[in-house]
């Protein structure tokens, strides 16, 4: 178990370090700098800024630099916005985007796990076609038409009760979180509960359930011990990359409620071509997932006895 | 022959399933009574019904597609078909256990072989979990997996398909159960462990005085440790007896087929297979006479279109077949 861990770690950090170079190489084979645009800068502040930025060295120079600084955690200075550091971004901000995020991703994973339960007990009947319809619903529309959407409903319920039961949009309280979390996790959860629903379908045909009900096992304990938590493992094993689209997808979404995440700040940097901040957002995100992923992994690991040996 | 009491008695016993393709007669007028200590072998060829007969008396049909027709299931004195409370947790597990055939997949995956015991004993007896699955050591023990205490911690990958079985077996008779059935409990283990487990089964037997079903294709098998035996065929019971008389004076045509088709495993003993040729009928329209008319050897103008009576060879033996009408023009010996 350990040694497998130790291996996992290692094949991530190569991996972040192969996002980092690909993220790099991306960002300067983009035609302007961060300099580009900025208003009426003659040639010698231009040059004085190049050099101040390091902008003017050759560009594998550059690399190395970046990559030096970056193994001791320091994601450098913002271009764009004065005087403050890449890291100072990310902690601020993070956390905003993370509390988002797990909670979108606790609603969909105990939501799919549910509704594809229950669609799957129900099968063919009204709870599972009504459950299933809205399942497309949710995969097919993108979320930002639902964000836009549930704002909607929500200034309609608020208006006429009067006053403000959920808030529109912004950040800081419980009551703030619920909304945009539901609206992240949604499309998520349609696919968890398709995922669940057929692993669900096939457990319950399996021979071991079968011999579960002739040892006169009670209804509830066969649901739970033999037919849950066999059908939960494909479950858990799309748990990471949900994590990466719910990751991404919270883009939008804090855009759409206002949410002061790090989502924005990497969207308006790769418009303006703040290379710290993009490069330091990518990478943040980048191992933030494949932490993720692996934590995921050893849960499975948890969850089925047959893969814990490896 | 051994006069013992009778365990379980079914009684016209018909199962459907309804499938895409149509209804499936899979069961159709079935039945045989058991006795108290007693090994009952069922035989026939694959797809005759064998598993959905036992299946009705656990209450193991998958439903839907299957449906119990008609028929009684008479356990101590009550119709267990009936009374759905009774054939739950009273007498599932408890006083009827059931082993399956592939050992392999009729385990949790999930779940330490010692906890899959141990919770048929916390049911039905109502220990707490640690004296449960102290008990259920001494099971895993009694059946003869080796290093009972640490097997009990491990998970169904980590243990032949042999142990498997066996635990397999703890579970079924953890309660002491009065009926053990059995499907083909041997068929996907090799054969020194087959005659091992055999051999154990019919240990607890005499011990419990329980009365087992045993469902095997395997001819030598059932002349070893059978009392009793039904053959089946095409979702009926065409011949059913003492074992004995079944060997020696077979009196169905497809009993005759059967031996003649199937290896024996007594030493010495040569002989030519002889397939029965033709296929099994089809379950969605069963022939409304005989259902072996097709492929009997001997058959003759009044078993297409009516069905066999039974008829009585001795007391202890009875068989479905024109051929024993005091008027039949032909006899099959
Ligand atoms: N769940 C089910 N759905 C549809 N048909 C079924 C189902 N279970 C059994 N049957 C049908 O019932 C018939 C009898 O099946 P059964 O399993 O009892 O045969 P068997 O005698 O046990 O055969 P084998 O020796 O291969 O185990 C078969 O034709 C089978 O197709
Ligand atoms: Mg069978």
């Amino acid at each position: 178990m350990l040694k497998y861990t130790i291996k996992r770690i290692i094949q991530g950090i190569v991996t972040v370090w192969f996002i980092a170079t690909v993220t790099f190489i991306a960002m300067h084979s983009v035609p302007g700098d961060p300099l580009t645009g900025e208003r009426g800068m003659s040639e010698e502040i231009r040059q004085n800024l190049e050099q101040k930025y390091g902008l003017d060295k050759p560009i594998l120079e550059q690399y190395i630099i970046y990559m030096g600084n970056m193994i001791k955690g320091d994601f450098g200075i913002s271009f764009t916005q004065q005087n403050r550091s890449v890291n100072d971004i990310i902690r601020e901000h993070f956390p905003v985007s993370a509390t988002l995020g797990i909670l979108s991703i606790v609603f969909a994973a105990l939501g799919g796990v549910l509704w594809g339960a229950l669609t799957a007990i129900y099968r063919n009947r009204l709870p599972d076609v009504v459950v299933m319809f809205l399942v497309i619903f949710g995969i097919s529309v993108p979320s930002f038409v639902i964000a836009a959407m549930s704002q909607l409903i929500l200034v309609n319920i608020n208006t006429s009760f009067g006053f403000s039961i959920l808030p529109v949009a912004g950040w800081g309280t419980i009551s703030h979180m619920l909304v945009p979390s539901l609206v992240l996790g949604l499309g998520t959860m349609a696919f968890l509960t398709r995922l669940m629903r057929s692993s669900m379908l096939e457990v319950v045909n399996a021979d071991y359930i079968r011999t579960a009900y002739s040892k006169g096992l009670p209804a509830q304990r066969i649901f739970l011990k033999h037919q849950l938590r066999n059908a939960i493992l494909p479950v858990i094993t799309v748990i990471g990359p949900a994590i990466a689209s719910i990751t991404t997808g919270g883009f939008v979404v804090e855009l759409v409620f206002a949410i002061p995440g790090l989502g924005r700040f990497f969207v308006q940097a790769v418009q303006q071509l703040d290379y710290t901040v993009i490069m330091g957002t990518t990478v943040f995100y980048g191992a933030f997932l494949v932490f993720m992923v692996i934590i995921v992994d050893l849960i499975y690991g948890l969850v089925d006895p047959r893969v814990r040996l490896e | 022959m051994i006069n013992k009491s009778i365990a379980l008695k079914v009684s016209n016993l018909h199962v459907e399933f309804d499938t895409y393709g149509g209804v499936i007669k899979a069961v159709r007028g079935v039945s045989f009574s058991i006795k108290k200590g007693l090994t009952t072998a069922i035989v026939g060829e694959s797809g005759c019904g064998k598993s959905v007969t036992v299946q009705s008396i656990m209450g193991l049909i998958p439903k839907p597609p299957g449906k119990i027709t008609r028929g009684e299931v008479y356990f101590e004195k009550q119709d267990i078909l009936k009374n759905k409370k009774i054939n739950g947790k009273d007498i599932r597990g408890s006083k009827i256990g059931m082993i399956f055939q592939d050992p392999m997949t009729s385990l949790n995956p999930t779940m330490k072989i010692g906890d899959q015991v141990a919770e048929t004993i916390q049911t039905h007896l109502g220990l707490s979990y640690s004296n449960a699955f102290k008990k259920a050591i001494d099971l895993l023990d009694l059946v003869q997996i080796p290093d009972a205490k640490q097997r009990a911690s491990q998970y169904p990958f980590e243990l032949s398909g042999g142990m498997l079985q066996r635990s397999m077996i703890a579970m079924a008779v953890a309660c002491r159960p009065s009926i053990l059935i059995a499907d083909e409990p041997t068929t996907a283990l090799d054969v020194t462990i087959q005659s091992q487990i055999l051999s154990m089964l019919s240990d607890m037997q005499k011990e419990n005085d329980m009365a087992i079903i045993l469902i095997t294709h395997d001819l030598g098998v059932v002349a070893e440790i059978a009392d009793e035996v039904l053959v089946m065929y095409g979702g009926e019971i065409v011949e059913k007896g003492d074992v004995n008389e079944i060997y020696n004076n077979s009196s169905h045509p497809y009993t005759l087929g059967l031996k003649e088709a199937m290896p024996t495993n007594i030493k010495g003993e040569k002989k030519t297979l002889k397939p029965i040729e033709g296929s099994p009928p089809d379950l969605f329209r069963p022939p409304i006479g005989c259902s072996y008319f097709d492929r009997c050897p001997v058959a003759m103008n009044v078993c297409e279109k009516n069905r066999p009576e039974t008829y009585e060879i001795s007391k202890d033996h009875h068989t479905n077949c024109w051929a024993h009408h005091k008027y039949a023009t032909n006899s099959f010996k």
